[in-house]
């Protein structure tokens, strides 16, 4: 491969684009026979627990399972009352609007802190640097279950307990979010910030204005997984949560899941509803994801 | 300097939290509810749902009604599957309730708290409250060292649930309070299917309790042991436990007659699609049947010992936040688990009645007439003669011997070979001392 | 103008001059932008993780007053062949594990890194899993690896294949577990690659087509090296989750059949929880933190060797 090429493209020198190889115009259908299997295998779960939402609660206790009876009307009746139960059958509503304070909290909080200590990480050099990184990293080995009392006794000390706080606190930065735009930060090119440090930008200023504007996908990734987690956290508000009215959504879930019955129908419909939100923001948000073809106008 | 100003910030408030920390290590714990000595609220947590969350919750406002001294709040508190991780948690940070419902299988373990109550001195204290009148099952699960560490809140046993169906399919006759083990092979045998992927029983297989609770009620109908008289040594490597051993392995291995439940409950909705014809489950499970199957009820069958069956009493523990919560606590738990009280609850339920008395009770009739197969259960209660072991080990013998009852059904071990593995491990977990 | 003695002339000037070296503006600036990660990880991660380690120290099991016992539990750990074995079991799970989701997941990424018609259901798709509860996708492979009446031994016997235990089975059930976390995983790994594939510059992939490259070629050549740096983040991030692998047994197999997929972490459930031996179960989570330490210290120093950042 031409080095030469490869050294005007990073010089900036915008190319002349050829004629498209006429080879990226037959490969689109060959993926299809790949992809397709793929989200069958992906997706079927998910769908099966949709379907299990649009049964009654004894096609529910079948196994194995089979396809509800009564297409569509049936379907559709048996959805009106598993859906209205779950949102009815305990404050559901509550528990909603809990889980979304957490979890926008949570996630501004660390696309906020979390980039600023990734680009710290990952340019700037100070005292204790690589050790700071490595006990950040460290916080993530070992496994919930050994620290949870200690974190129970600080957020009591602070007053937290049983409050949308105790959710809120411990998860404002998480060492996800600080390790992997770090990484991204480390790819990004040095001359853009040098330039902007010589125009007299701050560093806060060089990050804000220069440098984020290039990691929207990196920062789309944070936002989800850290909004996924926060929304579908269950052990740390087990703990922390004692009475109803802080409860969480999945926290609330589990009054579907009986000691030896569970309600399955109303517990899928719970879960769906739970769940469709983070499916609808990831389809929006997969256009930071495609931003590379819509600017360099490649089709096909 | 604006950037030195800022971290020196930062170092203040660094030090801020951790000096918060630090005064928080090693702080005595408060206690929960607001209270004065002579009244105000306990709480009661529990992991009720559905039908008897409704039924418990509405038990709050009725006593509260009777304006006692001490109000109940009752929470629900998570599921009770959670509900030990929860109580540690809780006592560990200092904010536990006034009351809670535990699974029986915790109670050894959790009195060993100086935190929970024993409730020995409240019963001798008030005479009308009849210890005796709860059945033995109940009162062996709540006493620990001779202590009675708990109020019962729920008793069941394993009772025979049949298909009557698939029995009328083959050509059998339902089961009869007679039945012996001979009876219940073959019929499982010939209930079996393999085309038709049908299976004469199930059992649960996923290595936990609800692996071994089974296999003692075989133990007991042979009339084994599991432990010796003073719980030092294992007592089920016998001619009973081989028999009993050698039982599932027939069923299991040579016959092919049992569906070997992974421990997610299919085993129901199994019965439900009229796959297996016969289940050994208690009060818990009738609830879930389909309406659409027609099933019977009937105890085991027996061993050469008798029909013994096993109950999993569960129960309420008090919390030590004090002398005058302790005291509301027990008014409550009292009124809770008289006898009219709790037949009330029964009937809204379904759950059994946790005192004989209930039973010569009039609204007795209603409970009945509502759950026509709770009958036998209550009456089976009678066939609870032995019960688990109350002690500190039992989680460790009950992993022993759930591999072991695991490996004899999966075909990988000999039940001989699986009896003295097991012995020896539980005589290994005697020997070291007592926490 | 050459920059006298190694200050940065065109920073501007915002200290008196006569600040200690160590007080550069960098390296405060830097600990200002770490601060509030400093004060939440600190006081809910670093903090909680030395208090317990105290508690590895004794002999507890929650409800009585703790006794020292110093390194006893540590000992007994080491001569605990039920420790040893779940060790090696999670050993094998993370080396199955971390390759195979990193592998195939890049394979995936790329195959999704186009304006085809469709892109966003199959992206769409590929993330449904990770919006799959635990439980449900427990029951999902339940139902699907059941021996009697699953789907997939319903299709081997159809191929000729006598019907498998899978889950039932104390020799296969860790592998199932294996095929169902990849299942689950695979769609957080493909978004983190997708992201970084957004970073590879457009020009450089048609200089190189310009340049007569094949498709493959510019792969390795071009976007393989710019993924290094998430690579090396997902091979870090998978090894510390899938060492603590917990969830998904819980709600499957509960550490059997046999006890053939009691991992580590389910071991220390069970016997903080199950045993209540909480001073026992702590030793055993240090331990496990050791190694997870190492194990990524030695990733980061490969990967200082071998991933190019662009600086």
């Amino acid at each position: 491969m031409s080095f030469v090429a490869l050294e005007r493209a990073e010089a900036g020198t915008p190319l002349v684009a050829g004629p498209e190889p006429a080879r990226r115009r037959r490969r689109p259908s060959a993926w299809h026979l790949l992809l397709i299997p793929l989200a069958v295998v992906m997706v079927f779960p998910f769908v099966w627990l949709l379907v299990t939402s649009f049964s009654t609660l004894a096609e529910s206790r079948t196994f194995p399972p089979s396809l509800p009876a009564g297409f569509p009307l049936q379907w559709i009746e048996n959805a009106v009352h598993n859906y209205s139960a779950a949102w009815t059958q305990a404050p559901f509503g509550r528990w909603l609007l809990n889980t979304t304070i957490v979890t926008s909290v949570v996630v501004v909080g660390n696309l906020v802190f979390c980039s600023l200590a990734g680009y710290a990480l990952a340019r700037l050099r100070f005292f204790g640097r690589t050790a700071l990184f490595l006990v950040i990293l460290a916080t993530l080995m070992v496994p919930f279950q050994v620290v949870m009392i200690p974190v129970l006794l600080i957020c009591r000390d602070l007053g937290l307990v049983d409050t949308l706080g105790a959710l809120i606190a411990p998860n404002l930065v998480t060492p996800f979010g600080i390790f992997l735009l770090r990484q991204f930060f480390k790819t990004l090119p040095v001359e853009i910030e040098e330039a902007a440090r010589i125009d007299g930008a701050t560093r806060l200023g060089t990050l804000v204005k220069v440098l984020l504007p290039s990691m929207a996908a990196p920062l789309a990734t944070v936002g989800i997984m850290t909004m996924l987690w926060s929304w579908n956290d269950f052990l740390w508000p087990l703990i922390a949560i004692q009475s109803e009215k802080s409860m969480t959504l999945q926290l609330g879930l589990s009054t579907f899941v009986g000691a030896h019955e569970t309600k399955w129908p109303v517990l899928m419909a719970a879960t769906v509803t739970t769940q469709i939100p983070m499916l609808l923001i990831f389809i929006l948000a997969q256009r930071w994801f495609v931003q590379s073809f819509a600017s360099s106008g490649v089709k096909g | 300097m604006k950037a030195v100003r800022c971290g020196a910030l930062v170092a203040i408030v660094m030090v801020v939290a951790l000096a918060l920390v630090a005064s928080g290590c090693g702080s005595g714990s408060s206690s929960s509810g607001g209270s004065t000595a002579s009244g105000g609220t306990v709480t009661l947590w529990h992991g009720y749902t559905d039908v008897e969350r409704a039924a418990v919750d509405s038990m709050g406002p009725e006593y509260n009604a009777t304006d006692p001294a001490w109000k109940v709040k009752i929470v629900f508190s998570g599921n009770n599957d959670y509900g030990l991780q929860k109580l540690l948690t809780a006592l560990a940070a200092g904010k536990a309730p006034d009351m809670m419902y535990q699974y029986g299988s915790s109670l050894a373990n959790l009195s060993r708290s100086p935190k929970i109550v024993n409730m020995g001195d409240l019963i001798a204290k008030t005479p009308g409250f009849d210890w005796n009148d709860f059945y033995e099952a109940e009162r062996l699960a709540c006493t620990v060292n001779g202590n009675v560490m708990a109020l019962p809140a729920l008793v069941d046993n394993l009772c025979l649930v049949y298909n009557k169906k698939l029995f009328d399919q083959a050509g059998l006759a339902y089961p009869t309070a007679d039945w012996t083990w001979d009876d219940f092979r073959s019929a499982a045998a010939k209930l079996t299917d393999p085309s038709a992927k049908q299976y004469g029983w199930a059992y649960v297989n996923d290595g936990s309790e609800d692996t071994v609770w089974r296999y003692l009620a075989l133990l007991w109908q042979a009339g084994g042991d599991l432990l010796n008289a003073d719980n030092t040594k294992a007592a089920f490597d016998s001619p009973a436990g081989l028999a009993s051993m050698t039982l599932l392995h027939d069923m299991a291995v040579v016959d092919k007659s049992v569906y070997l439940d992974s421990g997610n409950q299919n085993y129901l909705n199994l019965f439900n699609n009229g796959k297996i014809a016969m289940l050994w489950t208690g009060p818990w499970d009738m609830s879930s049947v389909n309406k659409g199957v027609d099933y019977g009820v009937q105890i085991l069958p027996a061993g050469s010992a008798g029909h013994e069956t096993i109950a999993g009493p569960d129960d309420y523990v008090t919390i030590d936040n004090g002398a005058g919560p302790v005291q509301g606590s027990w008014d409550f738990l009292q009124w809770f688990t008289s006898p009219k009280v709790h037949l009330q609850f029964a009937i809204a339920t379904g759950d059994l009645p946790i005192r004989e008395s209930e039973t010569k009770l009039p609204a007795y009739k209603t409970y009945i007439a509502r759950y026509p197969y709770a009958k036998i259960f209550v009456d089976n209660l009678s066939n609870v003669t032995k019960a688990r072991p109350n002690i500190p080990q039992y989680p460790k013998i009950s992993i022993a011997l759930g591999q072991a009852v695991q490996g004899v059904l999966l075909g990988k071990l000999q039940p001989q070979a699986a009896l003295d593995q097991a012995s020896q491990q539980v005589d290994t977990i005697l020997a070291a001392p007592a926490p | 103008m050459a920059p006298a003695r190694g200050d940065e002339a065109p920073a501007p000037a915002r200290r008196a001059g006569r600040a200690d070296r160590l007080l550069s503006s960098e390296h405060l600036t830097g600990w200002l932008f770490v601060s509030p990660a400093v004060l939440i990880i600190g006081l809910f991660g670093v903090v909680p993780i030395i208090w317990s380690v105290v508690l590895s120290f004794q002999s507890s099991d929650f409800v009585t007053t703790p006794t020292w016992i110093g390194l006893a539990n540590y000992q007994a750990l080491l001569k605990d062949p039920a420790f040893a074995a779940s060790v090696r079991r999670t050993i094998i799970y993370t080396l199955i594990f971390v390759p195979v989701v990193t592998v195939a997941s890049l394979a995936v990424a790329v195959a999704l890194n186009r304006a085809v018609r469709g892109m966003r259901f199959y992206r769409t798709a590929v993330f449904a899993p990770v919006v799959t509860s635990t439980v449900a996708t427990a029951i999902i492979f339940n139902w699907l690896l059941d021996p009697y009446f699953g789907i997939l031994n319903a299709i081997l016997v159809k191929l000729g294949i006598p019907a498998q235990q899978f889950f039932q089975d104390p020799s296969q059930a860790l592998y199932c577990i294996v095929v169902m976390t990849v299942w689950g995983w695979l769609g957080f790994a493909v978004i983190i690659y997708l992201a970084a594939l957004q970073g590879v510059p457009q020009e450089l992939m048609e200089a190189a087509a310009i340049d007569g490259a094949t498709r493959w070629r510019a792969f390795r050549r071009v976007q393989l090296p710019l993924l290094g740096p998430s690579t090396l983040f997902l091979v870090i991030w998978l090894s510390i989750n899938a060492l603590q692998l917990f969830d998904e047994i819980y709600v499957t197999t509960r550490g059997g059949p046999l006890g053939s997929t009691t991992v580590v972490v389910y071991y220390l459930y069970q016997q903080a929880f199950q045993l209540f031996n909480a001073g026992y179960a702590t030793a055993i989570a240090y331990v496990l933190f050791l190694g997870i330490l190492v194990l990524t210290v030695v990733q980061l120093v490969i990967g200082r060797r071998f991933v190019h950042y662009r600086s």
